[in-house]
C-alpha cells in the first residue's frame, strides 16, 4: 500500500528511528511500511495518523480502490 | 497494538536470553564432562543429567515465544514466518532422513542434531525475510 509517511516524516525532520520510538515499533518496521513492503494493522495505522494529525485515508492510498475507480471511469 | 513497545520487548528478551544460554552451556559442558569422566551409574542419573541439559533449551523456547507476542507486529510477522519455515525444513529433513534410514540408504543419524538444525534453518529464514536487524 502506497503512503506518504516518508514525506510527512521529512517535513518534521524526524529520522526513521525517531518515528519508530514515538510509535513504539522498530526502525525496520517504519522502513518496511514506508517502502510499502508491509501494510500496518489498523491500530498502528491509527497511531500513525494521530501522530501526524491526519486521517488514515490522507496518509495511505488504497490502490485497489483507486484501480477500481479508474476502471469504472 | 501491544502495550509493550519493541524496545522494552527486546530488552526483556536479551535479559532472559543471555542467562538462559549461560546456564545451558554450563549444564551441557558440566553434564558431558561428568558422564565422560566418571563411570556414571545408574541410568536414572544419566537421564537426570539429560533432563538438566534440556530444561534451559525449553526455557529458551518459552522466552522466544514470549518475544513473538511482545514485539511489534512487523517483527512478529517476520519471526513467525522464519519459525514456520525453519520448522517446515526441519520436519521435512526428519521425514527424508527417516525414510532413507528405513530403506537402509544411510546409516543412523543422531536425533540430537535436528535441534541445532532447526535453529540454523529458523535463523537463515528470518534473515532472508527481514534482514540482519530481525535476528
Amino acid at each position: 500500500m502506497k503512503n506518504i509517511i516518508k514525506a510527512l516524516r521529512a517535513d518534521r525532520g524526524w529520522s526513521q528511528a525517531a518515528l519508530a520510538d514515538q510509535l513504539g515499533v522498530s526502525r525496520q518496521s517504519v522502513n518496511a511500511i514506508e517502502t510499502g513492503k508491509y501494510d500496518p494493522s489498523l491500530p498502528l495505522a491509527f497511531s500513525i495518523a494521530r501522530l501526524f494529525g491526519k486521517s488514515i485515508e490522507e496518509i495511505f492510498e488504497d490502490e485497489t480502490a483507486t484501480d477500481a475507480k479508474l476502471a469504472a471511469e | 497494538m501491544s502495550q509493550q513497545t519493541f524496545k522494552s520487548a527486546s530488552k526483556r528478551y536479551w535479559r532472559a536470553f543471555v542467562p538462559t544460554m549461560v546456564v545451558y552451556l554450563i549444564a551441557t559442558l558440566a553434564g558431558s564432562f561428568y558422564l565422560k569422566t566418571f563411570d556414571v551409574e545408574p541410568t536414572w542419573l544419566q537421564a537426570t543429567v539429560a533432563v538438566a541439559c534440556t530444561l534451559p533449551m525449553l526455557l529458551f523456547l518459552f522466552i522466544q515465544i514470549r518475544y513473538f507476542l511482545e514485539t511489534d507486529e512487523y517483527n512478529r510477522m517476520i519471526q513467525l514466518k522464519g519459525f514456520a519455515i525453519g520448522s517446515g525444513i526441519t520436519v521435512g529433513a526428519i521425514f527424508l532422513i527417516g525414510f532413507l534410514q528405513m530403506f537402509h540408504v544411510i546409516d543412523r543419524v543422531e536425533v540430537f542434531w535436528f535441534g541445532p538444525a532447526f535453529f540454523i534453518a529458523y535463523g537463515i529464514s528470518t534473515y532472508l525475510l527481514g534482514g540482519r536487524q530481525c535476528l
